[in-house]
């Protein structure tokens, strides 16, 4: 027998670290190659990481929530008699080891034969065995195997030491003694223990309350949005756009598009309306570089599309909206808020935007504050497009009325250059023809 | 009210059962004309006649065996064996007899016999005038053990016990006998003139059998306990200003199960303290009940202060007898922060 040390692979990017989202295995499990054995998520993708080696699973790291670096030990595996001991002597590019060798027919230990290029004496069975690593370069798998050691992966922890009694106020009070910090000998909860942690909850009343760990895409929003808030100066601006003119040209291109193509919202509109903006307003298509002090204009337009999903807040990118017709960037936006919501969103999809488009659509209420999705410059806000009645040329008529909620880093986009972007949307949007004409660049 | 000590209160609870109950008799070695060696038949003989106060051969087999004739043909017999290390002779008599009468005779038959015997140490009477054999007879099913305290419960239960109509073997721990004992061998004696349950009706008084007496009540910890260590344990409490409440059982068969759960409920610890042997001991089936009943309601591990588990030596009683010291420790152990 001999065991296999599965790492946390760099999963694209350079990542540091990972988050585990779910395990699919435990120990004791027997898994077989390319079975799905833990989902974990880097800063904005989620990903599902197959099993590397078919074999037994002795022990697992991290519990959902827990960030684990990468390269350092993930799950431990140990494989059937005669494949790993020789699979230790992997070449190092190799991706898995190689289980298919043959065994060698109880080989004497310091003359077990690796293949060519693997170096002999870590392969030779030291008899203090030391890790072995076979390291590879692509996301999927970093193996290293190890003959026979004992692998690293601290057991789950036994059961929580506390008296009867406080068990029994425990219980009744409705608190996890897993989560109390016992200060007695050997870790043991004491009373006092409890009542400490039975004040901290009496606020919320533990007994009707139910505990939700933020963890996953959650602690991501959690974290962004407040890294987002406290470091960026938002300046928010409303104005009220006249989309009566553009509804009109939605519900003939609905009309006159089959059914099965999808309907047309106004987003996919707004979207190729602010592409022809942004080529005038070059400061609001930016990502800062807080790092290095220093803004980075993008020709490119990456717009992030805020898409509410059963997880939480994602907001996946339509890539190159600038060079994009209507119908394709309806169908675009269509696809990814698909994938976003179905989890199946890649983190090359999730990522890169250089500006953002968030609406609730329905609920799109009168005004909004969003929150600029950070190292962005600004967010446009879509509310609700409501008949109003309005002076429209002298009299009191019904009109269709969308407000435009959007927030700017006053940092670096100043307020009279943010309203100027926001009036020149305004202005292709009341005359749709407008959005399909390129902007004619100054001499 | 009278000042006694526990020699005169049996005296009086046996004078007393004589006079009012013409077939209650008192048999055993050296209690008649003698008046027992601890002097607690003092005077009965001559007062009663040598048919009602008997002595008899060193035969304790056939004490005990003629005592259940004489229950079973109607009279009351109160036997005393000289000390409780010789009652064994009479141990097959006590289990496959006496104990089972009412039950072997589908209750056509009853064997109203109290067997008092003195028991326990600290008197230096060596391995053999110091055991605690109580624990052997509350895994008897069908007999009553009994074991006061002080002069005032032992009046009272003896005249309970006597008036039983089952068998019932009722403990007299010697060392109390002359006077309340905390333990401490080097202090000068204390005579129970000093106590207040050496204040002792000389009528006619019960005290019920299998009624706890919460001899002091506290909330610290429950001591529960019997015999000499309830005066040990009392006095090792308030050396270490422990406010725990003291519970003298007093009838271990039948037990006072409600006073020792409530108590343990109510203070969350429990120290057991007996004289006699550990392993297999009567504290052993304490703990077990509180476990069974208490068991939420524990902060700590219930602990036991007991003599060792090795015959009771001459040379070494004081390192044997579980001093104040023992309780001390128990009671420290339990009362760790929880």
């Amino acid at each position: 027998m001999s065991q296999f040390i599965f790492k946390m692979p760099d999963l694209g990017e350079g990542t540091v670290d990972a988050e585990i989202v779910a395990w699919h295995t435990k120990p004791g499990d027997v898994v077989t190659e390319d079975q799905l054995i833990v989902e974990v998520m880097t800063d904005k993708a989620a990903v599902e990481v197959p099993a590397p080696v078919s074999g037994r699973v002795v022990s697992v790291t991290g519990a959902p929530g827990d960030k684990i670096a990468v390269g350092s030990p993930l799950i431990v595996f140990e494989l059937a008699d005669g494949s790993a001991g020789v699979a230790a002597a992997a070449p190092a590019a190799t991706l898995r080891p190689a289980p298919a060798l043959p065994p060698a027919p109880t080989p004497p230990p310091a003359a077990a034969p690796p293949p060519a290029a693997a170096p002999p004496p870590a392969a030779a069975r030291p008899p203090r065995p030391a890790p072995f690593e076979a390291t590879g370069t692509a996301a999927q798998a970093v193996a290293a195997v190890a003959p026979a050691v004992s692998a690293a992966a601290p057991m789950r922890q036994g059961r929580v030491m506390t008296s009867p009694a406080n068990r029994r106020r425990a219980r009744e009070a409705g608190i996890d003694l897993a989560s109390v910090a016992g200060s007695g000998p050997g870790g043991r909860i004491l009373r006092a223990d409890l009542e400490s942690s039975a004040l901290r909850d009496a606020v919320a009343d533990t007994a009707h309350t139910t505990e939700i760990k933020v963890i996953g895409l959650r602690r991501l929003i959690a974290e962004r949005m407040s890294e987002a808030k406290r470091t960026i100066p938002h300046f928010a601006y409303v104005e009220e756009v006249d989309v009566t003119e553009l509804e009109s040209l939605r519900m003939h291109l609905n009309h006159s598009r089959p059914k099965e193509s999808g309907s047309l919202s106004y987003l996919p509109l707004v979207v190729m309306a602010l592409t022809r903006v942004l080529e005038s307003f070059p400061q609001c298509n930016v990502l800062y570089d807080a790092a290095r002090g220093v803004l980075v204009r993008h020709r490119a337009m990456h717009v992030g599309i805020a898409t509410q999903t059963p997880d939480g807040l994602k907001v996946p990118v339509v890539r190159n909206a600038h060079t994009l017709g209507l119908w394709e960037l309806a169908a675009e936006i269509r696809r990814l808020a698909e994938r976003a919501r179905s989890n199946k969103a890649t983190r090359e999809e999730l990522v890169g935007s250089t500006i953002t488009v968030t609406s609730l659509g329905k609920l799109g209420g009168i005004a909004s504050t969003p929150i600029i999705n950070a190292p962005e410059v600004a967010i446009i806000g879509l509310n609700k497009a409501v008949e109003r009645p309005v002076v429209h040329q002298g009299a009191v008529v019904v009109r269709r009325i969308m407000n435009l909620s959007s927030s700017f880093d006053h940092r670096f986009v100043d307020g009279y250059d943010a309203a100027a972007m926001i009036q020149a949307l305004k202005e292709r949007l009341e005359h749709p023809a407008t959005i399909f004409i390129p902007t004619v660049k100054a001499p | 009210m009278a000042s006694m000590n526990m020699i005169q209160a049996l005296n009086s609870a046996m004078d007393i059962m004589l006079g009012k109950d013409p077939s209650v008799v008192l048999m055993g070695e050296d209690i008649g004309y003698f008046g027992g060696v601890f002097r607690a038949t003092e005077g009965l003989q001559r007062k009663y006649g040598e048919h009602r106060v008997i002595d008899t051969p060193i035969a304790e087999g056939g004490i005990v065996a003629t005592a259940i004739g004489m229950s079973i043909n109607g009279l009351r017999p109160v036997a005393e064996i000289q000390f409780a290390d010789y009652i064994y002779p009479g141990f097959d008599q006590i289990v496959s007899e006496l104990a089972r009468i009412r039950y072997r005779s589908a209750g056509d038959f009853f064997a109203p016999v109290t067997i008092r015997t003195p028991c326990g140490g600290g008197i230096r009477g060596g391995q053999t005038h110091s055991q605690s054999p109580e624990g052997i007879f509350t895994h008897v099913s069908g007999i009553k053990v009994v074991m006061p305290s002080n002069p005032f419960d032992a009046k009272g239960l003896l005249i309970t016990c006597i008036e039983d109509d089952d068998p019932v073997v009722f403990f007299e721990p010697k060392r109390l006998y002359n006077g309340p004992f905390d333990g401490d061998p080097n202090k000068p004696a204390v005579p129970w003139s000093t106590h207040a349950k050496g204040q002792v009706d000389e009528g006619y008084y019960k005290v019920p059998l299998g009624k706890a007496d919460i001899v002091r009540a506290g909330t610290a910890v429950s001591i529960i306990t019997y015999g000499t260590m309830v005066h040990v344990a009392a006095a090792a409490a308030a050396a270490m200003s422990v406010d725990a409440e003291i519970i003298d059982l007093r009838s271990l068969v039948p037990l006072d199960v409600d006073t020792i759960c409530t108590s343990v409920k109510k203070t969350g610890r429990c120290v057991v303290a007996h004289e006699a042997t550990r392993f297999s001991g009567f504290g052993a089936e304490i703990l077990s009940i509180v476990q069974e009943e208490c068991f939420w309601d524990l902060e700590a591990p219930i602990m036991r202060v007991t003599g060792w588990d090795t015959p009771y030596p001459h040379a070494f009683e004081w390192e044997y007898f579980p001093g104040q010291a023992r309780v001390q420790a128990a009671l420290k152990a339990v009362l760790e922060p929880a």
